[in-house]
């Protein structure tokens, strides 16, 4: 008897700690349908290509404060810093392209650029852990969360001013990176750039999920998500772990920076929108949740295709926006829910 | 510094007891109090009687004012408001559309700027009292990312609401003094502005909610056990904070005469705030105060000095506060505090 | 092997350990009882790494390790295993043990002591994709010692094996404890059931109020009377 009950209640636990997430995923579905059919395959595959991003840049932000316990605001100079590397890379290349064509370069010069920003951005991200969180942690660990959030936002400001003392305001963009015809995927038109930028994003994702689970490192690293002391104790070195996750991080989101370029343009705020787009990710599928923010990733972006679609693109800002905090009254914890250690900290 | 502790020790001590104490019920200071007065007669005297320079102390008292309110929740309930700017973007929207009186709007309810300034507060304070109801059941940084969504959505609303802001174009509210160019009555508007906000924050931390503030802010589930109902203090607390960003908001409206979205409601200009009551000193209310004005005017001095140099002060700035956040926490009030302790334990 | 002197130990202003000396020699089998709150995980976490001594001296084979951080003193041979367990909760247990041998680079010594492991506890071979969060108490304890055996460590320390065990599981417990005496790890055994730890273990220190209260040879503190009248209740 007391058996059954608990397994009823067992059952009714799981389905009720499922309900939001399978509510969602179904009207994601339902929404989905409705703008192919109004709006046709190109808005499809524009969800796609948007929702890899946003998956990409939300990936990132979960691991950090998985691990880290870091709330990253700074994600989105992230991004900006890759913007930056790639057109600096690859503007001199495609000028000189220019004058000496050169088939077999035209093809690898964008790729150039994005490995030159994700190396640049693991770089920038190691120099950040080792400047501004160790210090913090050398002092105090109480407040952690709330401190380390308000460091990011401070990093945030200095980057977004410091690129514009250093360089100015100004725009730096490219037309395109792959001087192709757009190729039609099922009746819709598709640049090259954006399939790129899709592939890189799902192949990038899928790089980093390999390496979490099957790799010696990546072990440690989900390690030290579930148990700090644990970790030590079996013999982890945290800062190292520390350094590669928020290089990793920042890699991505640099790549993702990187890899969008021809849509976004480079300027020192170019990392406004992905931040909070990628926050809005995280939060809607729980603090810390790896595997839920690559879904997440594609129900935001789908939420802003939508709104272009049915309403004009100046009310992206408003309309998911206002879903999301919808969204959070429901379920506070988010759709996937998070149980990630510090999350209860003050 | 020296002083104030000479003046501790004459603390217990006839009428300068009695005038200590009666200005310590209001959260006062005999050094607070000089240095307001002194703030006071500042615009009054050369150089400072300087049109230019009279406009920085405005600027000056209007972060004051924002520090103030902003750390009356950051550093109390520690819940930091990340769309404060947006609040206070409401308020100078919302007092700026009830006082306009230009076809170019959808509307000409033309009200006097005073009535649209306490309208914007309302508005303000309303929409304080939801976020608050919002944030509630979250903690920490999860109230910060909804205040900050909520900003976000508030800001792209006025930018959407095109009939009533003209949106990205920005908007162009009446003054609040029409018969003169002098910054003069503006500063003694935000002079009072600022130290209402003090004082009537200042009581309110000083009663027995201060104290339950605290409490909530430190450990929440400690508070709760111990009888404090966080749902109270926390949307009060919101509430109150929101309805003087948007009294500021209303003053900048018509003082600026300008008002866009970006300028107004970014997140950058939270930053801004939050940087001050930082520096200043969390939970002291009168650090950010304080830092508020030499910050305005070395910005100013910085970028007058070096017109090609666009940002150096925000540089300045954000580094002043990740070194202070990293390695010395309590900001300037702390180390007051510090020093007055060794001051005190030495001479006694 | 291990030799503690004069150590001093404090969370804060709120010291714990006043002055403890102790020593562990190797292959040894040593018992550190005393009541609640008395310092004995006070002194494994100082000996771990994880708390920093305020004063003294902790020598791991003649190197001074107070103060290296937890992970260098892991890495040295030292395997702690805490009260609180410290699992992996959200991975298999067959990830938390390969984590347990994480200084350990050869894959092939990795595997081959895995399959000890196993033969030691056969039950977690049969568990050995099951999420350790979802397992018992008993079966965390044993999959806790066992992940600090992974990395073939030379000294062991096992912090109150016994809270919240059924009776049954813990004779299981001490009994893979005797087990792994045998292939010549040494241990040092923090635990309140004075008895039991008495029996299994070549000798023993009492600790109370942060201060080594007596030691010597198990057998022989079973028989002294102050041992008796406090905790065995005789």
């Amino acid at each position: 008897m007391k058996e059954s009950t608990s397994f009823t209640r067992f059952i009714m636990n799981k389905l009720t700690r499922n309900l939001p997430a399978t509510v969602v995923i179904a009207l994601s579905l339902v929404l989905m349908v409705v703008l192919g059919a109004v709006g046709g395959m190109s808005q499809v595959l524009n969800t796609f290509v948007t929702g890899g991003m946003w998956a990409l840049l939300a990936v990132g932000l979960a691991l950090v404060f998985g691990v880290m316990n870091v709330p990253h605001f700074a994600h989105g100079e992230s991004f900006m810093i890759g913007a930056y590397v790639a057109y600096w890379v690859f503007n001199p290349i495609y000028q000189t392209l220019g004058e000496h064509p050169n088939a077999f370069l035209e093809v690898v010069a964008p790729f150039i650029g994005f490995l030159a920003a994700a190396v640049v951005g693991f770089v920038v991200g190691v120099l950040l852990e080792r400047i501004i969180f160790a210090p913090l942690r050398r002092r105090t660990k109480s407040g952690w969360v709330m401190n380390a959030f308000l460091l990011t936002v401070g990093v945030s400001f200095v980057l977004t001013n410091g690129f514009t003392l250093a360089i100015g305001p100004n725009f730096r963009g490219i037309p395109r990176y792959w001087n192709i015809d757009t190729l039609t995927i099922l009746g819709a038109n598709v640049s090259a750039d954006r399939i790129v930028a899709f592939f890189l994003a799902m192949i990038t994702i899928f790089a980093l999920w390999l390496f979490l689970r099957q790799t010696r490192t990546g072990r440690a690293i989900r390690a030290v998500s579930q148990d700090e002391t644990g970790a030590e104790l079996v013999g982890i070195n945290l800062d190292f772990v520390y350094v590669l996750t928020f290089g990793l991080a920042t890699a991505t989101a640099a790549l993702a920076g990187a890899s969008l370029l021809f849509m976004f343009q480079a300027y020192p705020t170019v990392g406004g929108k992905p931040l909070y787009f990628a926050w809005y990710v995280v939060m809607l599928a729980g603090l810390g949740n790896v595997a839920g923010a690559i879904l997440g990733g594609f129900i935001v972006a789908l939420l802003q295709t939508a709104t272009q679609q049915f309403f004009g693109p100046s009310w992206e800002d408003v309309i998911p926006v206002a879903v999301m905090i919808l969204v959070l009254i429901a379920v506070p914890s988010g759709i996937f829910g998070s149980e990630v250690k510090g999350v209860q900290e003050q | 510094m020296t002083e104030n502790a000479t003046n501790e020790k004459k603390n217990g001590a006839g009428v300068w007891g009695r005038l200590t104490s009666a200005l310590g019920a209001v959260g006062m200071t005999p050094l607070g109090v000089g240095l307001l007065i002194l703030l006071a007669i500042l615009p009054l005297v050369p150089p400072f009687s300087q049109e230019h320079m009279i406009r920085w102390l405005i600027m000056g008292a209007f972060l004051a004012a924002q520090a103030i309110a902003f750390d009356f929740t950051a550093g109390y309930i520690n819940v930091v408001n990340f769309g404060f700017a947006a609040i206070l973007g409401l308020g100078a929207y919302t007092s700026g559309i009830l006082t306009n009186t230009n076809p170019s709007l959808a509307i000409q309810p033309g009200l006097s700027p005073w009535i649209g300034m306490l309208a914007g507060a309302l508005v303000a304070g309303i929409v304080g009292f939801g976020l608050g109801v919002l944030t509630l059941r979250l903690r920490g940084i999860f109230a910060a990312v909804m205040a900050w969504f909520v900003g976000i959505g508030l800001m792209g609303l006025t930018r959407n609401m095109v009939d009533l802001t003209r949106g990205p174009l920005g908007m162009a509210p009446r003054k609040l003094f029409l018969g003169t160019t002098s910054n003069l009555p503006y500063f003694y508007v935000i002079f009072g502005m600022m130290v209402l906000i003090y004082v009537v924050l200042r009581l309110v931390t000083k009663s027995h909610y201060g104290l339950a503030f605290k409490a909530i802010g430190q450990n929440l589930d400690a508070a709760r056990a111990s009888g404090i109902n966080p749902t109270k203090y926390r949307v009060l607390n919101f509430t109150l904070s929101c309805v003087f960003a948007g009294l500021l908001g209303g003053f900048y409206a018509h003082y600026f005469g300008s008002l866009t979205p970006q300028t107004l409601m970014h997140t950058s200009k939270t930053v801004e705030v939050l940087a001050l009551a930082y520096i200043g000193g969390r939970g002291s209310m009168w650090g950010g105060m304080l830092v508020a004005f030499p910050f305005v005017f070395g910005i100013e001095y910085l970028r007058s000095s070096l017109t090609d140099l666009p940002g150096l002060h925000m540089v300045l700035y954000g580094v002043l506060m990740i070194v202070v956040m990293i390695f010395y926490p309590n900001g300037l009030s702390g180390f007051y505090y510090w020093l007055k302790e060794k001051i005190q334990s030495k001479s006694a | 092997m291990l030799k503690i002197e004069r150590l001093d130990a404090s969370y804060g202003f709120l010291q714990i350990l006043w002055g403890i000396s102790l020593h562990v020699e190797e292959g040894e089998f040593v018992g550190l009882i005393g009541p609640n709150g008395a310092g004995k995980t006070t002194t494994l976490r100082s000996i771990a790494g994880l708390l920093p001594p305020k004063d003294g001296q902790i020598l791991f084979k003649g190197q001074s390790i107070g103060g290296t951080p937890a992970y260098k003193v892991s890495r040295m041979g030292v395997s702690y295993v805490s009260e609180a367990l410290n699992l992996f909760v959200d991975m298999s247990v067959r990830e938390n043990l390969l984590l347990g041998a994480y200084s350990v680079r050869d894959k092939k010594r990795q595997l081959e002591t895995l399959e000890f492991v196993y033969s030691l506890f056969p039950r977690l071979k049969e568990r050995e994709n099951q999420l350790a969060g979802t397992m018992s108490g008993g079966e965390r304890k044993m999959l806790a010692i066992a992940r600090g055996m992974m990395s073939n460590p030379q000294l062991m320390l096992v912090d109150e094996p016994s809270l919240g065990l059924a009776p049954h599981l813990v004779t299981d417990v001490f009994q893979s404890l005797q087990k792994l005496q045998q292939t010549g790890v040494t241990i040092l055994l923090v635990e309140q059931r004075v008895n039991a730890t008495l029996a299994i273990t070549n000798r023993a220190y009492v600790l109370e109020h942060g201060r080594v209260a007596m030691e010597g040879p198990s057998s022989e503190l079973m028989k002294n009377e102050h041992i008796k009248a406090a905790y065995l209740g005789v």
